[in-house]
C-alpha cells in the first residue's frame, strides 16, 4: 500500500519537474514549427494570412532563384570533407604530444570561442582586393595572381567556404583528439611488429576505431554548413554579389525581414527543416545498417 | 624519431600562425587610423576612442551579460529539474516527454524564427530583454536536458531510494543530493551556453528590437553590415566583444571540450 503511494508521488513529482522544460520548448520551438508549416501554405505579411495551399511550394520549386540558392548550399557541402580531413590531421599531430602540444591545442581550439560576426569581419578584409591574401601572394613572389574573390558570385562563395573551414578546425579537432584518446595503442604495436608502416596502421587500425567520431563530426559539420553561417554571410557578403552567397538559411531571413514576405520565409524555413530531417534520418539509417 | 618530432613541431607552428593570424590582424589594425590602415606608417589610438562614440560599448556589454545570465539561469533551472525527473522519476509518458524535448534539437533556428518572432510581438515581449532571453533559453534547453538526463542516470537508484526511505521528499532529494552531485555538468552547460549566446547574432538582431537592449555582438554586426564604419574601428569593437568569450574559453577549456563531445555515443 505504502509503496504504491510512494510510486504515485514519484510519478507526480516527475511530471511536475519535467513540465517547465517541456512547456518552454513547446512554446518557443514546438508551436512555431507547427505555425511555420501552416503559414507556409498561406500568403502572409506577418499580420493577415490567406490560405493558398501547397501552391506556394509548387511555385517555389519552379523558381530559378530557389534552385540557385540550393545550389549554393550544395556547393558549400564541398567544404565538408576538407573541414573534416584537415582537423583529423591536426588531431593526429597533437596526439603525438611533442613539446608544447597543449599550447598548440589551446590555439587551434580558439575559433570555437569567437563569434561568426568577428570572423566574418576579418575574413572580409583578408579576401578584399587590397587585402591580405593579395599581399601574401605578392610576398611569396606570386604577385601576378591577383585575386578578387568577393566581387564574383562563385568567388565569394569560395571565400565563405574557406572561412567556414577555418572556423570548423577547432570543433572538429576537439572531436578527433577526444577520439584518439580512446584508441587501443596495443593494436598499433602489434601491427608494427608485423611490419606495417605508419600509413597502413592509420588506414587499417586507427580510422576504423575513429568511425564514431568521424560520423559525429560529419553531422556537426553538415548541420553547421546548412544552419550556422547566417552571421558570417550577413557580415561578409550580405548574400551577394547577386545571389552568389545566399544560402537557404539566409534566404529565409531575406524573404521575411528584407522583403516582408513572411509566408515565403516560413515556407523556406519548412523546406530547410525537411532537408535537415532527411539528412538526419539518412544518417541514422546509415549507422544502423552498418551495425 | 627525433627528426619526425621536429617536423611535427614545425608544421604545428605554421598552423598556429594561420590560426592566430586573424587575431594579430585585429589587434594591429585596431591601433591604426584609417590613413594608417591604407598605408601610412605608424600607429594611433584614434580607433579605440572612436568605437566608444559610435557604439554604446558599456551598455551593450551589460546587455550581453544580462541576456546571457537570464537565459542560462532559465536553462539550468528547467534542464536540471527535467533531467532529474526523466532519469530518476520516470512516469508513464516520460520517454515521450524526453524525446519531445531532446528531439527539438533537430529544429533549425531559421525554421522557427519567423513564427516565433510574430508570437513574441503578439505577446508584447519585443520591447525588453525577455523575448531574446526566452528564445535563447528554449534553444539551449534540449541539449542541456539531454546532458543532465544522461548525467543523472549515472547516479545509483539505491542512493535516492535510501534517502526517500529516510523520509526525504523527492524535491529535497533533488536539492540536497542530486543537484550538488551534478555541478560539473552544470558548469559545462554554463560555459557552452555562454559562448553560444554571447556570440550569437540572428536571435538578438530580431528579438532585441530596442537599440538600447542590443548585445555587443548584435551592435557590432549591425555596425559592420552598415558598411560606413572604418575597419580599424570595427576591429577595436571586435576585440572588446571577443575578450569575454576568450577568457571564459581559456579558463574553462576542459568543460567546453566535454560539452562539445558529449553528443558522441559510448
Amino acid at each position: 500500500m505504502r509503496t504504491s503511494a510512494l510510486h504515485q508521488q514519484r510519478a507526480r513529482t516527475g511530471m511536475l519537474f519535467s513540465a517547465p522544460a517541456f512547456l518552454l520548448v513547446a512554446a518557443f520551438l514546438g508551436l512555431p514549427i507547427y505555425q511555420a508549416m501552416y503559414y507556409s501554405m498561406t500568403k502572409w505579411d506577418g499580420i493577415v494570412s490567406k490560405w493558398i495551399g501547397p501552391d506556394t511550394f509548387i511555385r517555389e520549386f519552379k523558381s530559378p532563384i530557389f534552385w540557385r540558392v540550393l545550389e549554393n548550399n550544395a556547393l558549400l557541402l564541398l567544404a565538408v570533407p576538407v573541414a573534416i580531413i584537415v582537423p583529423m590531421g591536426i588531431a593526429y599531430m597533437l596526439n603525438e604530444k611533442v613539446v608544447g602540444w597543449k599550447f598548440f591545442r589551446t590555439i587551434y581550439f580558439l575559433p570555437t570561442a569567437i563569434s561568426w560576426v568577428v570572423i566574418g569581419m576579418v575574413s572580409l578584409r583578408f579576401f578584399a582586393q587590397q587585402g591580405l591574401l593579395n599581399d601574401l601572394l605578392k610576398g611569396f613572389g606570386l604577385g601576378f595572381i591577383h585575386t578578387d574573390l568577393l566581387s564574383s558570385e562563385r568567388g565569394a562563395l569560395v571565400a565563405v567556404g574557406i572561412t567556414f573551414i577555418w572556423s570548423m578546425v577547432g570543433t572538429n579537432s576537439i572531436i578527433f583528439l577526444t577520439g584518439m584518446a580512446t584508441l587501443d595503442m596495443s593494436l598499433n604495436e602489434a601491427a608494427r611488429m608485423d611490419g606495417a608502416n605508419s600509413l597502413r596502421i592509420f588506414w587499417n587500425i586507427t580510422l576504423p576505431q575513429l568511425k564514431r567520431f568521424i560520423q559525429f563530426s560529419f553531422i556537426i559539420t553538415v548541420i553547421s554548413a546548412f544552419t550556422a553561417l547566417f552571421s558570417l554571410i550577413f557580415v561578409m557578403t550580405g548574400g551577394g554579389p547577386g545571389f552568389g552567397t545566399t544560402t537557404l538559411e539566409f534566404f529565409v531571413y531575406q524573404s521575411a525581414f528584407s522583403r516582408g514576405n513572411f509566408g515565403m520565409g516560413a515556407m523556406l524555413g519548412v523546406i530547410l527543416f525537411f532537408i535537415m530531417a532527411i539528412l538526419g534520418s539518412a544518417q541514422l539509417l546509415l549507422i544502423r545498417n552498418k551495425e | 624519431m627525433k627528426l619526425k618530432n621536429s617536423f611535427t613541431f614545425l608544421l604545428m607552428s605554421v598552423l598556429a600562425v594561420v590560426m592566430l593570424y586573424p587575431f594579430g590582424f585585429m589587434i594591429n589594425t585596431s591601433f591604426k587610423s584609417k590613413a594608417q590602415f591604407l598605408g601610412e606608417p605608424g600607429h594611433s589610438l584614434i580607433s579605440w576612442r572612436k568605437i566608444f562614440s559610435v557604439m554604446p560599448v558599456g551598455q551593450q556589454l551589460l546587455n550581453s551579460t544580462l541576456v546571457c545570465a537570464g537565459a542560462i539561469a532559465i536553462i539550468l533551472f528547467v534542464s536540471s529539474l527535467a533531467g532529474f525527473a526523466l532519469a530518476k522519476l520516470t512516469f508513464r509518458f516520460s520517454p515521450v516527454v524526453l524525446l519531445g524535448i531532446v528531439g527539438a534539437m533537430l529544429i533549425p533556428l531559421q525554421s522557427i524564427i519567423i513564427p516565433a518572432y510574430i508570437n513574441a510581438s503578439n505577446w508584447h515581449l519585443l520591447s525588453g530583454y525577455w523575448a531574446a532571453i526566452l528564445v535563447y533559453a528554449a534553444l539551449g534547453t534540449p541539449f542541456a536536458t539531454f546532458l543532465m538526463t544522461s548525467y543523472f542516470r549515472g547516479i545509483p537508484d539505491e542512493l535516492i531510494e535510501a534517502a526517500v526511505v529516510d523520509g526525504l521528499s523527492y524535491a529535497n532529494v533533488f536539492r540536497r543530493i542530486a543537484l550538488p552531485l551534478s555541478v560539473p555538468a552544470l558548469i559545462t552547460i554554463v560555459v557552452l551556453q555562454f559562448i553560444q549566446i554571447w556570440d550569437d547574432l540572428l536571435v538578438g538582431l530580431l528579438f532585441l528590437q530596442d537599440q538600447n537592449y542590443r548585445t555587443i555582438t548584435v551592435g557590432l554586426g549591425a555596425l559592420a553590415s552598415g558598411r560606413t564604419t572604418d575597419v580599424t574601428v570595427l576591429m577595436a569593437g571586435s576585440i572588446i566583444s571577443a575578450i569575454p568569450a576568450i577568457v571564459v574559453y581559456l579558463i574553462f577549456q576542459k568543460q567546453l571540450v566535454n560539452g562539445l563531445t558529449a553528443g558522441i555515443g559510448k
